[in-house]
């Protein structure tokens, strides 16, 4: 108890030393909960996007091929419109190894309607759907009727509220969970009110680049029965059907995932670096306070001190440095991390879901324990050769 | 003495990034056309409330008599900061723009910063 006491009177009387080594533990957990946090929210936003697109194929139109640009769709929640005649579903089901397929409708809305921004629309059937009904199922409490409409979560609309799309008055009748990627930002509707929305925005001079009257839908899911090899059933969709392509989703995932695997490397080696380079200036800075407090700690020795108390002041102190510190930085990063999250997401232009809450307080007590081991680690070699310094030289050196 | 400029000094330098950063970094969003979206009122009153932090912060630095009182008066001030964007004044519907995405959250921390500062510079002046 007299050693803590006196511990805690040495952090407080030397507040340069003190600071100095507290930002540097506070440096450390900084780069690892960050770190940490960023590879994890990547990981699940990734899972989620998996998740989302349940299908093993997307059928889109020729015109709309270029994958990238479907890929912002989903990533960035980029607005994009593209129509084919809705008989392809038909001809997607008569393909053999197919097991169900869904249609979905895609709509931007104009700007000033809502949300200040265009946004996109969604039209789903309920009774076809098997990739985005699971998710929508989940926070609704009755089914889409005609001119409701489910929000995703980074549309700012409550539940009850009237949104205009098309100058069509639509009730918002759901908020949908985070996924962590551009469906957040989308309008799901039913195929009915997705028809009555095309119709306005025929009226409001929207074209939607193929006959009018005819049913019309963005893209096909489709699921592939067990067993099938599914680059196969791709082939026969492509050869069956014309003037769409049907796009391989693990193609359009794979894609991402290289992107991630990129990211939690460049983080993991810098978060490494970070590492090794505190490290190496915590053992600097603990072998000049070996100098430094020579004369200190002879004064301890003379008046009583045992070895060991004084190794275990050393330790203590740079414990306590390590504790300050790693709380600080997990603040710090906390700082960042959290309120900048759609800014994180939207710069790295990938799949970005924050873990729950429990996951988080783990990373969090994990990093300030391993600040704390480093700090006391890094400090080991200083306790023991101030542990076995000599009164009598180390008072008749000193100046 | 020159504990009681720190917070000053800091508060002033803080008013000076917002008002500063509500017209450019911290901006609300633009319309491709040059129109003005729903948080363009919340960058204004943001300008505002930092340009009286920052008369509030030089006093604190020039007149030592009224320290306590500018102190506890930036107090307000940095409440109305963090309430006007969202709270007081509507911002754009979409999670995604850049008034929720960047300018929110920066403007929150900021005030925040500046109120701790604030209340710190209150306390020390107070105690003298």
């Amino acid at each position: 108890m007299r050693s803590f006491s006196l511990t805690i009177k040495n952090l407080v009387r030397k507040p340069g030393r003190t600071t100095v080594l507290t930002l540097l533990t506070a440096f450390l957990a900084l780069a690892v909960f960050g770190g940490s946090v960023v590879v994890f929210s990547l990981r699940r936003g990734l899972n989620s996007l998996e998740a989302r697109l349940g299908a093993d194929i997307i059928l889109v139109p020729s015109e709309a091929q270029s994958k990238v640009s479907f890929q912002n769709m989903f990533l960035q929640g980029t607005t994009g419109a593209f129509y084919m005649d809705a008989s392809v579903l038909d001809k997607a089901l008569e393909v053999e190894g197919v097991e169900k397929a869904a249609p979905q409708t895609f709509l931007a809305s104009l700007k000033a309607d809502c949300c200040s921004i265009k946004i996109q629309v969604i039209g789903i059937d309920p009774e076809r759907d098997f990739t985005v009904q699971p998710w929508i199922a989940r926070s609704l409490t009755r089914g889409l009727g005609d001119m409701d409409v489910a929000v995703g979560c980074k549309v700012e609309a409550d539940v009850g509220e009237i949104i205009r799309i098309y100058d069509q008055r639509c009730k918002v009748i759901s908020r949908l969970e985070a996924t962590g990627t551009g469906l957040d930002t989308a309008v799901y509707c039913s195929m009915d009110t997705m028809n009555a929305l095309l119709a306005a925005a025929e009226d409001k001079g929207v074209s939607h680049k193929i006959e009018s009257g005819d049913q019309l839908i963005s893209a096909v899911y489709v699921k592939v029965k067990d067993g099938c090899d599914i680059d196969a059933v791709n082939s026969r969709l492509n050869g069956h059907i014309r003037k769409v392509t049907a796009v391989r989703t693990r193609s359009m995932l794979t894609g991402v995932s290289d992107s991630l695997a990129g990211v939690s490397r460049t983080v993991t080696v810098l978060i490494a670096a970070v590492w090794a380079l505190a490290f190496l200036i915590l053992l600097l800075v603990f072998a000049l306070i070996v100098r430094e407090r020579a004369r200190e700690f002879a004064v301890l020795r003379l008046v009583g001190a045992s070895r060991g108390m004084l190794a275990r002041m050393v330790l203590l102190e740079s414990a306590l440095c390590g504790l300050l510190g790693g709380l600080l930085g997990v603040g710090l990063a906390a700082l960042l991390l959290f309120p900048f999250a759609g800014l994180i997401e939207s710069a790295l232009n990938l799949p970005y879901l924050m873990p729950d809450t429990g996951i988080i307080l783990l990373l969090a007590a994990g990093t300030v324990l391993l600040a704390v081991a480093v700090a006391a680690l890094s400090s080991v070699t200083a306790a023991y050769r101030l542990s076995r310094v000599d009164p009598g030289t180390a008072l008749r050196e000193g100046n | 003495m020159r504990k009681q400029i720190i917070p000053s000094i800091i508060i002033l330098i803080l008013a000076i990034v917002i008002a500063v950063g509500s017209q450019t970094f911290l901006s609300p969003c633009v319309h491709e056309d040059g129109s003005f979206a729903t948080c363009h009122w919340a960058g204004q009153a943001l300008l505002g409330l930092g340009c009286v932090l920052g008369v509030l912060g030089a006093l604190a630095l020039c007149v030592k008599r009224a320290r306590p009182g500018v102190f506890l008066s930036a107090l307000p001030v940095c409440i109305l900061g963090i309430l006007t964007p969202g709270t007081l004044i509507d911002l754009c519907r979409m999670s995604a723009m850049h008034c929720r995405m960047v300018m929110q959250p920066a403007m929150i921390i900021l005030f925040s910063a500046a109120l701790l500062c604030a209340l710190t510079g209150a306390i020390l002046s107070m105690r003298k």
